[in-house]
């Protein structure tokens, strides 16, 4: 009962002042989204009392090749992170092994490598490996980016698994694949959720790597919104409503996640797993 | 001979002997094929581009030819180099403003939250917040691009309130574009930063406040004595988050002014970017990324050692 400041009505109308400062940008892409390039210059934030639903063809046209390619970079790349990632985690967590230290350092020591220094010589790698306009080159480099975290994640939540567990299923003689299988998979999905929550979003929205990687054309949704922008002498009065309303549809795939599994998320990052 | 092989052979015994002792249940070889897809992806993906990053640093590379190796020469020519000294000032404005900047509101608005006391209204103002990470990043950029273009909302909303002298182009203007970017959002609260310091918060022990209470400390004395001092490790972890990102930015003065105007926005991660991407400038790109790298990492550990903080 001690929390010492109740219910003010002030600390209401901070948090709705600051949640409006916070989300203007978004109500004005999705308001505007609906309406004409007239109403937009009126009133920037009017409601679409008559929506203009055509913005939304028009839009979903432009980007629907980008949606099913970020669907298959996206997801392939989510599988890879997870599979690969809750398996070492499993060795680092469960087994015992020459050399365990210095491999887990080896992993661990990707976390202090900052994005950036490795680009370049990525973009160029993937390029003589043939894998220029591939799904695959952004595939495999996400793959091999997410398993640090991933693993760090993952092998700490499989160490809090009670150690009778493994011993009882090593006394009646399973196999550590079986052990995997039959214990670490089934238990661990909530954790396995939280960390694909996390990769997808970040997956989704990347730019840089496929902005470099893939062709106009076959794009994923993230870099196909940005060469929407019209020409200076648009053709359409309505094409900024237009782009706005291919920026509404590249939100609804996140959107559409964080209802059904914003819990994983907000677990994800509030669970102490991020914490120095 | 005879004696040596019964030498070697008891102790071998003994060896194994003792490793069997030694080695627990859980040893395994097959521990290596668990890890085998990881460090397939790593190996390839994630170490050879870092080393091929710091050796290509020392050389000149065109990207097609076999790179000469050139010593330090690529640094000597990034430490003269005019628009990298003007872009890491670029970076020192963009970190003195913008952090705290997307330090303080979240905090605020964290404690707010922490202090309401029906926990169905916590979780409503949680998610209200939690609901601007939906946005890919690159949207919110394009939205910006229109708030701050000539004929956009911001103009709008100086004209509309009656100053139409303060009326801009916000990002064509030299001396207003790199402010512009670095205010871009203010005062925006991260979902990110709010979660990590409503997390730490609830972490505090309930006694503290009580006793905080019955000491008569409250409110905002009690913010500073108290809930800032507890979520210190989180916001170390943010600070160096913090610092990360703005010294990589990268995205940001791409997709919004390419640098420009000239070089008014150009960032360290930028300039490595373009010198790459547009100059074919592979060596000296990476040079200027082994620089950036040195000065990161040496940024990060003076901020986890100044900010010590005892679990």
């Amino acid at each position: 009962m001690s929390k010492t400041i109740s219910n003010r009505w002030w600390i209401h109308a901070v948090l709705l002042v600051l949640l409006g400062l916070t989300l203007y940008p978004m109500v004005f892409m999705v308001l505007n989204a609906f309406r004409t390039g007239l109403a937009t210059d009126i009133t920037p934030f009017g409601l679409p009392l008559h929506p203009i639903w055509q913005n939304f063809s028009i839009a979903l046209g432009e980007i629907l090749p980008a949606f099913k390619q970020s669907f298959i970079i996206v997801g392939v790349s989510v599988a890879g992170i997870l599979t690969c990632a809750l398996l070492s985690a499993f060795a680092f967590a469960e087994l015992e092994f020459p050399g365990k230290t210095v491999l887990f350092y080896l992993v661990f020591g990707l976390l202090l490598i900052p994005g950036f220094l490795a680009l370049i010589p990525l973009f160029l790698e993937i390029r003589n490996l043939g894998l220029m306009n591939s799904v695959w080159g952004l595939i495999l480099p996400y793959v091999a980016g997410g398993q640090a975290f991933g693993i760090f994640i993952f092998r700490t939540f499989i160490k809090s698994l009670p150690d009778e567990l493994f011993a009882a299923a090593r006394v009646d003689g399973a196999h550590n694949g079986v052990i995997f299988w039959r214990i670490v998979v089934p238990l661990s999905w909530p954790i396995v959720m939280t960390v694909a929550v996390l990769n997808i979003v970040g997956l989704w929205g990347d730019y840089i790597l496929p902005s470099l990687v893939l062709a106009a054309g076959h794009q994923t949704v993230a870099v196909a919104i940005t060469s929407l922008t019209p020409p200076p002498f648009a053709s359409s009065a309505n094409s900024f409503n237009e782009q706005l309303a291919a920026f509404t549809l590249s939100s609804v795939p996140i959107a559409v996640l964080f209802m059904f599994l914003m819990r994983f998320f907000v677990r994800g990052v509030t669970n102490g797993a991020l914490k120095m | 001979m005879q004696e040596q092989s019964s030498i070697t052979v008891s102790s071998m015994t003994e060896r194994i002997h003792s490793a069997r002792k030694r080695r627990p249940i859980n040893f395994s070889w097959s521990a290596y094929l668990f890890l085998l897809p990881t460090f397939l992806a790593i190996g390839t993906f994630s170490y050879f581009p870092a080393i091929r990053a710091l050796v290509g640093a020392f050389t000149t590379w065109n990207g097609f030819t076999p790179p000469v190796w050139v010593g330090l020469s690529n640094f000597v020519q990034a430490l003269q180099d005019p628009t990298l000294r003007q872009a890491a000032v670029h970076i020192f404005w963009w970190a003195l403003i913008g952090i705290p900047i997307g330090l303080v509101p979240p905090f605020i608005a964290a404690e707010l939250i922490f202090h309401l006391r029906s926990s169905t209204l916590q979780y409503l103002y949680r998610s209200a917040f939690v609901v601007s990470m939906v946005v890919p990043g690159v949207v919110s950029l394009l939205i910006w691009q229109f708030i701050y273009s000539p004929t956009g909302l911001l103009n709008v909303l100086f004209k509309d309130l009656g100053f139409p002298g303060l009326r801009h182009a916000w990002l064509a203007n030299p001396h207003l574009a790199l402010g512009s970017l670095i205010l871009m959002g203010f005062p925006w609260v991260g979902a990110f930063a709010l979660l990590i310091y409503y997390a730490g918060l609830n972490a505090i022990p309930q006694d503290i406040f009580d006793a905080a209470a019955v000491d008569g400390c409250e409110g905002i004395r009690r913010i500073w004595a108290i809930d800032f001092r507890l979520v210190l490790p989180q916001f170390k972890l943010l600070l160096v988050l913090s610092v990360l990102g703005v010294s990589q930015n990268l995205l940001t003065p791409l997709l919004m002014t390419d640098g420009g105007p000239g070089t008014a926005t150009v960032t360290p991660g930028l300039y490595m970017f373009q010198a790459a991407i547009n100059n074919d400038q592979y060596g000296y790109s990476m040079a200027i990324a082994f620089l950036l790298f040195v000065v990161v990492m040496t940024l990060t550990v003076v901020n986890m050692k100044y900010f010590q903080t005892n679990d």
